[in-house]
């Protein structure tokens, strides 16, 4: 395997333009979610005076810091129906914008190495059909048949019980979709803004009617915050609470190597999970760290345990190297599952919380975001992922599928 | 406190024993490099934990029994009778040798029972929720270090004093007995697991050293 | 890997301890009386602070005992550790002097 498989990148990405001082609509945040919601807007609701403003560079933050990971063989009604929605999408989206970002449907295990692990699994595949969402158990053996370097023998302290398995969900070039979304925001007439850093919101009594930012005032008649682990900050500045918090999750990839890894494995309880990229690199992701973070690093420790996790599944790794780690800010809520509609501000609109698995939701997060934002009331689909909901109590609990433990 | 078996005879318990790390005494032994580094368990102590205010009466009355109680972290007391180690502020395990305990013919935990009275506080026989290693030889604390992060140099880390701390990867206590000699007390859940740690870090000294 | 010097025990391992989160949020005095929307902030709304942030943390490995840190959460530096009930310090004070100190 080699660079020359990738497909080129077409000639022209976007413009860089100077921020115009009033649009439409102004999303906050330039990475995957922030560039979905504005092709949405333009695509589906004709909203093309609008801008993306982002602080640092383009898709920088967790969408370049993610492990690239798409499924969604999430338990409850509500996730199963907007991450299948995603997945849909992620399938058509490539003839759609017209960029190969490298979406391989190569599916996903989920392993299960206890009894709790094993009945919470086998309920999960059960949900999931009752959804429409292609899932099956795997006997070890089957694990084996499918992914054969892993260690499905019973002398490791957890050996492999079993495995979800979605054929359908797989990986894609984190990079090549935001620069896919990037492109086609810009041929619709969208404005991406780069090192341009929200830094206060301009109000008119409860109604938001410009953002501040390192490159001037800019008046909007709406506000999308799609930042991520940033989120409180920017919700802090408009006046209201979000039910966040903000952790270091750090990921790390080896050497490059010949193709060993067939699919991805992804393992709760002994925390890691695995893919190989196309260039040939493993992929590797760990838990969060303990503490609240925004440094986008956190401690050495939870890598070692990441490794140690990974070497015991897979002993074939056990002389590959750490080539780089990282780490970016994850914006996690107590029932690790998303919010995206209303906030207490009128015209202002947040879609934050989705943790540890925002890359997998990135569709659906700018479809449903796109729509909130342009008809003022959430989409059928993100109804139930309102802030209200830690309110009445009606809470979607995704501790089980989050897969990252936090 | 009420009998929930017949008394049984002292040495038929003692029979029907088995310490945690048992099965790896013969690869202690043979892992073990004479003059260099030694690891064996010391089985069945005695250990009772105990939580009390130090400067209130039922303290005085416990440390009248163990022979004081530690007053900070690092510290260590005692007499012939038992070793009193600091958990914290307000808890102490306490260590005895095997026949201190009430079943075999001793005393201690009836003694502190009585000493803590109706008083605040806590007394727990915890004889099985410990087993004892014993790493002792001069490179004992090379092979600490590698699974140890605390300062071991004699300098700070001096004989006759206990720190809880993480050993391998799991919590242990760890009491310096000599200038190099080494108890460590993990839980019986983790004895299999760190002696054979403790026996991997020793390796290296059976063979000659590389110049 | 942090080092967290622990009011008992000294300095020791970040993997001795455990986070317990923000600290000084009191358990309402009368749960019965709260709205559900206070009742939510209580259960589910904590600060995520860019900056100097007061959390909890125990010593789980050590004295196993609870105390209070102050910390900044983009650099990760330790600016105050004191005991649980205390109130909280002020918030990194050597360079609140040094930004007055410039503009002066």
């Amino acid at each position: 395997m080699s660079a020359d498989h990738l497909p080129e990148h077409p000639d022209f990405l976007w413009r860089n333009p100077e921020p115009k001082s009033s649009y439409d609509a102004v999303i906050v945040g330039g990475g995957g979610h922030g560039l979905a919601t504005a092709y949405f807007l333009a695509k589906n609701h004709g909203m093309t005076n609008i801008a993306v403003l982002e602080k640092g560079w383009l898709a920088g933050g967790n969408m370049a810091r993610n492990t690239t990971i798409i499924r969604s063989n999430y338990l409850w009604d509500e996730s199963a129906a907007i991450y299948e929605h995603a997945l849909k999408l992620w399938e058509i989206l490539p003839e759609e914008l017209e960029y190969d970002f490298l979406f391989s449907q190569r599916g996903v295990m989920n392993l299960a190495h206890t009894l709790g692990d094993v009945r919470e699994s086998v309920r999960r595949v059960g949900a999931n059909k009752l959804n429409g969402v292609d899932a099956e158990w795997l006997d070890p053996q089957q694990v084996k048949e499918l992914c054969p370097i892993l260690n499905i023998s019973d002398n490791i302290r957890y050996p492999v019980m079993g495995a979800t398995y979605q054929p359908r969900a797989g990986i894609a070039k984190h990079d090549h979709v935001a620069w896919a979304f990037a492109r086609k925001c810009d041929e619709l007439g969208v404005d991406i803004i780069q090192n341009c850093e929200v830094t206060g919101f301009l109000k008119d009594g409860n109604r938001v009617v410009g953002v501040q930012t390192n490159q001037g005032t800019i008046h909007t008649e709406k506000v999308g915050l799609a930042a991520a682990g940033h989120s409180s900050v920017l919700a802090e500045m408009a006046g209201f609470r979000l039910p966040i918090q903000s952790h270091p999750l750090q990921a790390l990839v080896s050497e490059l190597h010949e193709p060993v890894h067939p699919t991805v494995v992804m393992s709760n309880h002994v925390h890691v999970y695995v893919s190989q990229a196309h260039k040939g690199e493993l992929v590797m992701g760990a838990g969060v760290d303990s503490y609240n973070g925004y440094g986008q690093r956190g401690s050495f420790h939870v890598i070692e345990h990441q490794m140690a996790a990974g070497v015991e599944l897979f002993p074939i790794f056990a002389r590959a190297h750490v080539l780089r780690t990282w780490g970016g800010i994850v914006d996690t809520t107590m029932d690790a599952s998303p919010i995206i509609g209303t906030t207490p501000v009128e015209n202002m609109f947040v879609n934050c919380g989705w943790g540890t698995g925002g890359f997998k939701g990135t569709p659906a997060a700018g479809l449903t975001f796109a729509h909130t934002i342009a008809t003022g009331t959430p989409h059928e689909l993100n109804k139930p992922f309102s802030l209200e909901r830690f309110e009445t109590g009606a809470l979607i609990d995704e501790h089980g599928a989050a897969a990252v433990a936090h | 406190m009420a009998e929930t078996a017949t008394p049984a005879n002292p040495e038929t318990l003692r029979a029907a024993r088995r310490s945690p790390a048992s099965h790896l005494a013969p690869t202690f032994e043979s892992g073990s490099v004479a003059g260099t580094v030694a690891l064996k368990e010391i089985p069945f102590q005695t250990m009772v934990g105990v939580r009390v205010d130090r400067a209130s009466d039922a303290g005085a009355r416990l440390a009248s029994v163990t022979g004081g109680l530690p007053a900070a972290c690092g510290e260590v007391s005692g007499d012939e009778r038992a070793t009193t180690l600091w958990l914290g502020p307000d808890e102490f395990l306490v260590v005895a040798p095997e026949s201190a305990h009430d079943s075999l013919g001793g005393d201690l935990v009836r003694a502190l029972v009585e000493a803590l009275g109706d008083d605040p506080g806590q007394v727990v026989d915890l004889s099985a929720n410990r087993t004892t290693f014993e790493l002792s030889g001069i490179r004992a604390r090379d092979v600490l270090e590698k699974g140890c992060s605390l300062d071991l140099h004699p300098r700070a880390f001096r004989t006759g004093t206990a720190l809880a701390t993480e050993i391998g990867n799991i919590p242990a206590m760890l009491l310096k007995t000599g200038e190099d000699s080494f108890r460590i007390f993990p839980r019986a859940s983790f004895a299999d697991f760190l002696g054979r740690w403790l026996l991997d870090g020793m390796r290296e000294f059976a063979s000659p050293e590389v110049p | 890997m942090l080092l967290i010097s622990c009011p008992n025990c000294g300095p020791r391992d970040e993997t001795e301890f455990h986070y317990g989160g923000q600290a000084h949020v009191a358990y309402p005095e009368n749960p019965d009386a709260l709205t559900d929307r206070q009742w939510a902030e209580y259960l589910f709304y904590r600060d995520n602070t860019k900056g100097a942030f007061a959390e909890r943390w125990v010593h789980s490995t050590g004295c196993r005992q609870w105390f209070n840190m102050l910390r900044d959460t983009v650099s990760y530096d330790i600016q105050a550790i004191y005991k649980m009930g205390e109130p909280r310090p002020d918030a990194n004070t050597t360079a609140a002097t040094t930004s007055e100190g410039a503009t002066k």
